[in-house]
Order: structure tokens, then C-alpha cells, then sequence
């Protein structure tokens, strides 16, 4: 096992945080396109 | 929506919980979107590079295949300059929006009954890897505390539950980044080793999803590890990986309440309250989208558009995968963790893939 002051696995995001709740972000974004989809604001999307 | 500000890895979470990340946790910088745009940019680059790959070259791979490689060789070559750190970061917000909008592609009554039968293999797996995982971390000698790290990242969603439990049973830090590294390390490996078993034993695209939701630890690994396998195994992948991490709250709950009745941890005062926080609520979206769909709410074009939707909110995430692996970091976390991570995970792999099959020979599944 690595000793206390091994540098540690460091992930490119570890540091920073979002000023949001994520899970209620992504729930609100996705219900969001699902309505704007529903009623035709946006169109066909093909991937 | 909460006002308050958290730390990507555990997005799940909300930090008022008693299981908020303790006073070792260096202190996390808010981010700016602008200060995420450049991130955001290179995730959605690779993604889309990776599905030029797949037209142009003659060399067969999937796009998920190539976001991940060229993530990897970004990683690991030049490295991530500290500009694109705050935007990698949203990978997970991508991967979540992804499956809340895979939701269109499920009826109702799918969810119910496979979703339901993910539920049944979900605890008999649960109790088997959080005994093997515990009897394991004996056997190797492993500190208490990272022995049940690696059993709750491994039974139920890897770094999430980690992170999650993090501040529940108050580990060393020192014990976290172990415990995740292995967790990672070992998701890589499943990226590779889950599809070629799969082919090798002829798994339909179903029994392949249900596997790589049940056995694979990280919630991205295992998407990741599904969509290799096919695009239909990816959805099954989702709907078996949501029903293994809504139990997350309770083991959570039990490991913090096992750590404080032995005087190592605080107590934790409102379970009920407790349960809720570490509910992950993005699978909420994913069955309100799924009865949107099984009410008629959509005509048919429209759920092909959401479920296109999903691919391209899956895009960027893929490459987040392979842009958070630093292979060096893995190898370097020291062999017994590792060694019981890998041990442990085999032994998972193959009690989930044996519960596949006996759920389809027993024409439990379709």
C-alpha cells in the first residue's frame, strides 16, 4: 500500500465542483428536452 | 434544487447529509460555466472524433471504443492541462442525463419486470460480494475501514458509494484514494475482459446488459462496458446498473451505523432523512421518462429523438472515462487492495453471470 504522503491518484476532476445538484440537473434538463421534444420545438434529432 | 455546491464524485449526494465528506476533505473550488466551457468542449471533441474513427478507418471499432482510447492516450501522453479539468468534471452530469433520457427507450412494464427481477439478483449479489469482499480484506490484511470501502464500491456503484461512505464511517483519506483507485483500475479492466466473455459465450444483448449492470462497479465503466457490447446491451446495462444503485442509501446506512456502534463514526441521527440523501434521485428521471413513454406521451419519431438524445449525452461521458484513467496512478496503489479488488471482482463476475443464466434457463427473463 502506498504511504501516507505518496502522491494519490489525482482525477482531472477531483478539485472542482459544480454550484449545482447534479442528479436534480441532469432529472431537469432531461424532462426539459423531453417536453420541448413533445411539443415540436425541437425537431428530429438522429445521432 | 439544492443551492449548495458539490463535488462531482459524489453528484448522488447532498453534503447537509451526516455523510457529508469530513473536515479532511481539502476544500473544493466552485467552478464557472465559462471556466467548464473548454472541458466541455474537449469531451464533446473526442466523442465526435471517435465517431469519425469509426466511418473512416478501416479498422472495425465502436465509437464508445474510440472515445475511450483516444481519452486514454490524451490522459496519458500529453496529459489534462489544468484548463479542461473544471469541464471533465461534468462527465458525470452527461452520464446521468444520458440515462435519465434512455428512459424513453423502457415501457413501464419492462422496468417492472426485469427491473424488478435486477432488484432480486441486485441483493443476493449484494450480500455475496460485501461477505466475499469482508472476508478478503481479513485474509489480505487489510485496514478494517478500506476493506469496507472496497466492499461498498464494489457491491453496489464504486466511487459514488465510496465517496458516499466516505464521510459515513470517517476512513482515512489515505484509505478513500486506495479505495477508488482499485475501484478504477478495476473498471479499465472490465472494459476490456467483459465484452470479449460475452462474445465468447454468445450472450444475447440482454443477459450481456443485465451482466455488465450487475458485475461492473462505476456507474460510467459500467455504461461504457454495456454500449461495447451493442447499443441494446447498453439499455439493459442502464436499467440493471439504476436498480443496483438505488440500494446504496441502506448499505451506506449500515456500514455507518456498524462503524459508530463500535465508537469510529458518529451516529446517524435521522435515517429516514439519511436513506433520501443518498437515494441517487437522477433515476427518478429516468422512470418519469420511461412512463412519459408508456402513457403515449411521444409518438414514435419523438422517442427516437430522445433516445438519439441519450447516444449524444453519453457521447462526452465515454471520453471522460478514458480522460480520467491515469494508468499510472492505478498500478501505483500498491498490490493488496488491488489484489482484492481483482479477486473479489472475479468472484462477482462470476456469481452475477451465473445469475443471468439461471434467470434466462428458468425463463425468469425474456
Amino acid at each position: 500500500m502506498a504511504t501516507p504522503n505518496t502522491p494519490r491518484t489525482e482525477q482531472p476532476h477531483s478539485s472542482h465542483r459544480l454550484p449545482i445538484n447534479v442528479d436534480l440537473f441532469a432529472v431537469g434538463i432531461g424532462l426539459m428536452l423531453a417536453v420541448l421534444i413533445r411539443f415540436g420545438v425541437i425537431h428530429q434529432i438522429s445521432f | 434544487m439544492s443551492t449548495q455546491t458539490i463535488p462531482m464524485p459524489i453528484a448522488a449526494n447532498s453534503p447537509a447529509s451526516p455523510a457529508a465528506p469530513s473536515d479532511t476533505t481539502p476544500p473544493l473550488k466552485p467552478v464557472s460555466l465559462a471556466a467548464m466551457l473548454p472541458g466541455i468542449v474537449l469531451l464533446f471533441s473526442i466523442g465526435i472524433l471517435g465517431k469519425i474513427l469509426q466511418h473512416v478507418l478501416p479498422v472495425h471499432l465502436e465509437y464508445v471504443l474510440w472515445a475511450i482510447i483516444l481519452g486514454l492516450i490524451v490522459a496519458n501522453s500529453i496529459g489534462v492541462a489544468r484548463i479542461f479539468r473544471p469541464g471533465i468534471a461534468t462527465y458525470e452530469l452527461w452520464l446521468k442525463l444520458g440515462i435519465v433520457l434512455v428512459g424513453a427507450r423502457f415501457l413501464l412494464q419492462d422496468v417492472l419486470h426485469i427491473g424488478g427481477l435486477s432488484l432480486l439478483l441486485v441483493a443476493v449479489e449484494l450480500i455475496l460480494s460485501l461477505s466475499v469482499m469482508t472476508l478478503l480484506g481479513r485474509i489480505f490484511k487489510l485496514p478494517p475501514k478500506l476493506t469496507s470501502l472496497l466492499a461498498i464500491g464494489s457491491s453496489i456503484c464504486g466511487v459514488t458509494a465510496i465517496m458516499a461512505a466516505q464521510g459515513a464511517i470517517e476512513p482515512d483519506e489515505e484509505d478513500t484514494s486506495t479505495a477508488i483507485a482499485a475501484i478504477l483500475t478495476l473498471g479499465a479492466i472490465a472494459l476490456f475482459t467483459f465484452p470479449a466473455v460475452g462474445h465468447m459465450l454468445h450472450m444475447s444483448q440482454q443477459a450481456y446488459g443485465m451482466w455488465a449492470g450487475l458485475a461492473v462497479d462505476n456507474t460510467a465503466e459500467s455504461v461504457v462496458t454495456g454500449a461495447l457490447y451493442g447499443q441494446d446491451a447498453g439499455k439493459w446495462t442502464v436499467l440493471a446498473k439504476t436498480a443496483r444503485s438505488s440500494f446504496i442509501g441502506f448499505v451506506v446506512l449500515g456500514y455507518a451505523v456498524y462503524w459508530a456502534s463500535q465508537g469510529k463514526a458518529a451516529h446517524v441521527a435521522n435515517k429516514p432523512l439519511f436513506l433520501w440523501q443518498k437515494f441517487p434521485k437522477f433515476i427518478l428521471g429516468f422512470l418519469a421518462i420511461s412512463v412519459l413513454a408508456t402513457a403515449g406521451f411521444f409518438t414514435k419519431g419523438q422517442l427516437g429523438s430522445l433516445s438519439s438524445l441519450s447516444q449524444w449525452a453519453f457521447l462526452p461521458a465515454f471520453a471522460g472515462v478514458g480522460l480520467r484513467t491515469n494508468l499510472k496512478d492505478l498500478v501505483g496503489q500498491g498490490w493488496r487492495p488491488l489484489a482484492v479488488g481483482v479477486l473479489g471482482e472475479i468472484f462477482i463476475a462470476i456469481v452475477t453471470l451465473g445469475l443471468v443464466f439461471w434467470s434466462y434457463n428458468h425463463g425468469v427473463s425474456r
